[in-house]
């Protein structure tokens, strides 16, 4: 990013911003119906009060604290508790052009970690979409046993996931 | 694990998830199901339909001078309406609808007179539409009273000929409203008591700030809209 840049009307913040506040909410709720609410609220909320033209830097510090009130409120409302959050002041996930890398790179470091069937199990459901007899069949077993080794696989992952944001 | 477990399948299915009370460790859980999920091909890259459907909405809500019943009116609980007033496509619809009102009384504010299909009428009963200051683009400080023709409690009506309007000196303040009815733009008479402007038309009344006080109408009738006003030196100017 060049610094000194600006944006000169909202239709230019718009352009520039749609993919990344799209990619940053996806990486944090996991679902395209949410996922576009939410961008779409971000975006209603932030331009209206914008003052442009405007330097490209603030603008995405500032569309990045709106995204953040906006998780946050989601998951209050759907869940009760904080699930995720736009942690900090990571402007970087709003400058880098491709904000679903750190979730990938996040994804592969919890597979890695796996035992090979709880592994497989969780990238034919979760990154092949694989339906759960699909994934059943796949692995030789019954369905009752696809869904009890994706309920367990699930679970050391989020053991490790928990282990890898401590380490 | 209902709950987090019906989560994580409509997170497979791409369905939006429904929502449950969710425990410290079925936050875990969905965490790193959500993590696993979004590192799907494809996963980050919004739907192009729904890129351009969210820019027409935006292009609607911010640039257009849009038309009222964009605004779902009839859900919004009065108290809330000045809060709304705050945004400045409201203040226009406001000077759009005396635009309209006036046009009768000859006046030319023809960028709002574009914009008079978003005049009263379009509003359920009983609501109120936006009221806001006339702000013209550019406006100028008019003199329009001597301060000492309007003492503490009196109301007093103005015309600089592009509006008239009624002021009033209350609390030591000085406030003013356009004198146009809102309805179809007959001039307002200060009515005894001397707390209410009423249209000679078809009897609409107005409180003092603007607001409707009454009417027969079968439409709704938006407020009148406010002045900006100040005293300079002895007299009453309203930016105009």
């Amino acid at each position: 990013m060049v610094t000194g840049e600006v944006y000169e009307d909202w239709e230019a913040v718009y352009r520039d911003n749609i993919g990344r506040v799209y990619g940053l909410m996806f990486g944090k709720v996991g679902n395209r119906a949410d996922a576009e609410d939410l961008t779409a609220e971000v975006f209603v909320t932030a331009l209206r009060p914008l003052l442009l033209p405007s330097p490209v830097a603030g603008v995405r510090a500032y569309l990045l604290a709106t995204s953040r009130t906006v998780l946050a409120r989601y998951w209050r409302r759907t869940l009760g508790q904080q699930v995720t959050e736009l942690v900090g002041d990571h402007p970087g996930d709003m400058t880098t052009a491709d904000t679903g890398s750190h979730a990938v790179g996040k994804a592969e470091r919890i597979l890695a970690a796996l035992p090979d069937r709880y592994r497989r199990i969780l990238q034919l459901r979760f990154i092949e979409a694989c339906s759960i007899s699909e994934a059943a069949k796949a692995l030789g077993v019954s369905v009752a046993n696809a869904k009890v080794l994706q309920h367990r696989a699930l679970r050391r992952a989020a053991d490790i996931a928990a282990g890898l944001e401590a380490g | 694990m209902r709950g987090p477990g019906r989560f994580i399948e409509d997170l497979l299915g791409s369905r939006r998830p429904r929502r449950f009370r969710a425990s410290h460790q079925d936050a875990e859980v969905i965490r790193t199901a959500i993590t696993l999920r979004a590192a799907r091909p494809g996963s980050g890259t919004p739907r192009p339909e729904f890129v351009s459907a969210l820019h027409e909405r935006l292009a609607a809500e911010l640039q257009a001078p849009a038309p009222q019943t964009q605004v779902p009116q009839t859900q919004v609980p009065q108290t809330q309406v000045p809060q709304r007033q705050a945004s400045p496509r409201r203040r226009f619809l406001a000077a759009a609808s005396l635009a309209a009102g006036a046009a009768a009384g000859g006046a030319g504010l023809d960028h709002a007179l574009a914009s008079g299909q978003a005049g009263p009428g379009q509003t359920e009963p009983g609501q109120t539409s936006a009221q806001g200051t006339i702000s013209p683009d550019d406006g100028t400080w008019q003199t329009v009273l001597a301060s000492a023709d309007l003492p503490e409690g009196t109301v007093r009506a103005f015309d600089t000929g592009v509006v008239s309007g009624f002021a009033q000196r209350q609390g030591g303040l000085v406030r003013a409203v356009s004198g146009i009815c809102t309805h179809q733009g007959c001039r307002l008479r200060l009515a005894a008591p001397k707390t209410r402007l009423v249209c000679p038309c078809h009897g609409a009344s107005f409180q003092l700030d603007g607001a409707v006080l009454s009417h027969r109408l079968n439409i709704a009738l938006a407020p009148l809209p406010r002045l900006e006003v100040r005293e300079v030196n002895g007299s009453v100017q309203v930016y105009m």
